[in-house]
């Protein structure tokens, strides 16, 4: 398998180091979840990734490439970030929302051609918005916003996504939607989907893989392997908040 | 909307129902056009009426005649070729000009109250133009010639516009995010209009009330040359902010995705400060600080637009601009009148109560 995103020896921060020690890789298809506490710098490693701030220490590979050797073009190409929170705009279509993905594709006015136009289509169908293709995106619910927003950088066509708390503020069935689609765009599409959650059981239920940064430091894992190491245990600063292996295979 | 809701109820006796879209569609293509010839046909209406009506009553087939060429008494030719014509253009120009550089900031800065003036460029304009009126009447010079005056005022206010820009971009590749840029912004225009204050305290009363006369802002007064310059700087400014349009609709999905997607952040804000100062600074060095069309009209243009798309929304705010500042300055001509109005008072008082009654009717809804 292709290693595509690589993390080796990573110190996060800007001034202040924030978090290190951080090793990991990601494969093609494969749907990783970023697991720990408020404030270890799990925003920040999504944006060290996309290359949208700098690290203080080791390297990020994408592609077996240093992530400083890509040009802004050439991140976008590869790589597309849904931030946690994404702002609505009034007045502005679904349908043109999505096309901003097709920001690295198009010329100077950024006006689609037929091919973009059905190509933005099927996406929003994807996703199962296509009721409200030219529905004012900022009227729609939070759970199919951030259906857009995801969308939005499926449009983009890069092989890595990254998504900052994607199921944050959302209901249980939303949250389970949103799982799903990410499962779904890693299994059928050999994207590899990283995102960053609090919300263990879902990970530990869906995803590949689960990188944990916490207290204990970072490690990385199946999510059986973690289970079996007890490393949830060390996430805390509490360590009397146990994940029991019993409770964690019950939920 | 309500006529489709009372279809439905007749329908309903037959268990049938039209879809009743629980969210107005936007930004289709075909439903704007209509409202662009709307807002053309209004600025064609409004350019005829603001030369056609003036303090010097002139029969509408004189001025016409006048216009085409044609053989009309001398002082009629007079009045609309080397007064009304010139200020229609200045004010059209400047309706535009300000509308778009009010939509560029709103958009940068993700804030409604954002407008063409936000990072300073009229402060610097305006210590531009104290410092030549002042200065000149240190050294003794007669400011109420009137070429040397004008040419020298628009001249020095645009030094000023570009000056506190240039010190702003240079600020600005080293500042994070926008919100750091805004607040550098109107922190430098604060200390500015300090410094300008503190000018006008120790200056002479002569040199007082031409700076005071400049900041209630005029369209007239302007000689060819000044125009032609004013047309170029404007177009330039134009230009610059339509090649602006995909950054600009890029940013609507927030600093962080759009930085994702490949936007280079700095080089974009270097653009749109550029376009500001052609077109805002410009605009302020040879009129004034024209006050309220440039945060009012692009909220003016999204409500009737519905549209977020600023391959639409430019063009739009561009049309109505022109054509809602020349409205503004025929009613501060007080046709019949011999008085004219300020155009900044009249501005004002006319864009306010129309911006609060549009946003007291959304809010009802």
């Amino acid at each position: 398998m292709i290693k595509v995103v690589e993390l080796k020896d990573l110190t996060l921060g800007y001034n202040k180091v924030l978090f290190s020690g951080i090793n990991a890789t990601a494969h093609e298809g494969e749907l990783i979840a970023i697991i720990g506490p408020n404030g270890m710098g799990k925003s920040t490693l999504l944006k060290s990734i996309s290359s949208i701030i700098g690290v203080m220490g080791g390297e990020i590979s994408l592609f077996a490439k240093s992530v400083d050797s890509y040009s802004h073009k050439e991140i976008a190409n590869v790589l597309s970030l849904v931030p946690s929170n994404s702002p609505r705009t009034g007045n502005l279509s679904l349908f043109d929302m999505i096309s901003a993905g097709t920001y690295n594709r198009t010329g100077w006015m950024g006006s689609l051609d037929e091919a973009e136009r059905q190509n933005v289509l099927a996406v929003i169908e994807k996703v199962g918005l296509e009721r409200y293709v030219y529905s004012d995106s900022s009227k729609l619910s939070d759970g199919e916003f951030q259906r857009a927003a995801i969308a939005r950088s499926l449009v983009q066509q890069s092989k890595i996504i990254l998504l900052d708390e994607p199921t944050a503020f959302l209901d249980i069935e939303n949250k389970s939607l949103i799982i799903k689609l990410l499962k779904s765009i890693a299994r059928n599409e050999g994207k590899t989907v990283i995102f960053s959650t609090h919300d263990l059981p879902l990970a530990i239920q869906m995803c590949d893989k689960i990188w944990v940064m916490g207290h204990g430091g970072f490690f990385e894992g199946t999510p059986n392997q973690l289970i079996e190491e007890g490393v949830f245990d060390t996430m805390f600063k509490d360590s009397s908040l146990r994940f029991d292996k019993k409770l964690l295979t019950l939920l | 909307m309500a006529n489709l809701k009372k279809l439905n109820k007749m329908l309903h006796i037959f268990k049938l129902s039209l879809p009743t879209t629980k969210m107005a569609k936007v930004g289709s293509n075909s439903r704007y056009l209509y409202k662009y010839a709307i807002a053309t046909l209004c600025f064609a209406i409004l350019l005829a009426a603001n030369i056609l009506l003036g303090s010097v009553s002139i029969p509408a087939s004189d001025s016409i005649s006048a216009l085409l060429g044609n053989s009309t008494p001398d002082y009629v030719r007079e009045i609309i070729w080397s007064f009304r014509v010139p200020k229609a253009i200045t004010a059209l120009l400047a309706g535009l000009a300000l509308s778009i550089c009010g939509l560029q900031m709103q958009t940068l800065f993700r804030n409604p109250l954002a407008d063409p003036f936000i990072l300073g460029i009229s402060a610097g304009a305006g210590l531009g133009v104290a410092l030549f009126v002042m200065g000149s009447s240190a050294f003794g010079i007669d400011i109420s010639s009137s070429a040397y005056a004008s040419f020298g005022m628009a001249a020095a206010g645009w030094t000023g516009a570009m000056g506190i820009t240039l010190l702003i971009m240079a600020v600005s590749s080293r500042l994070k995010d926008n919100l750091s840029l805004l607040i550098f912004g109107i922190m430098s225009g604060s200390a500015v209009t300090a410094v300008i204050s503190l000018l006008q305290y120790f200056s002479s009363s002569a040199s007082l009330k031409s700076f005071v006369l400049w900041t209630m802002g005029s369209f007239s007064g302007l000689n060819q040359d000044q125009i032609y310059i004013l047309t170029i700087m404007v177009i330039c400014g134009l230009a610059l902010s339509i090649y602006n349009i995909k950054d600009l609709n890029a940013l609507l999905a927030g600093e962080t995705y759009a930085k994702s997607l490949g936007v280079n952040l700095q080089f974009t804000r270097i653009r749109i400060l550029t376009a500001s100062t052609l077109l805002a600074g410009s605009i302020t060095a040879f009129c004034g600080p024209v006050g309220f069309i440039g945060i009012a009209v692009p909220h003016i243009s999204r409500m009737i637009f519905k549209n977020a798309d600023h391959k639409v929304l430019l063009p739009a705010t561009a049309i109505l601009g022109a054509a809602i500042m020349l409205f503004t300055d025929t009613v501060s001509q007080l046709p019949g009148h011999s008085t004219v109005l300020p155009v900044n008072t009249v501005s004002a008082l006319i864009g306010i109560p129309v911006i609060l009654m549009i946003i007291l009717k959304r809010k009802m809804q």
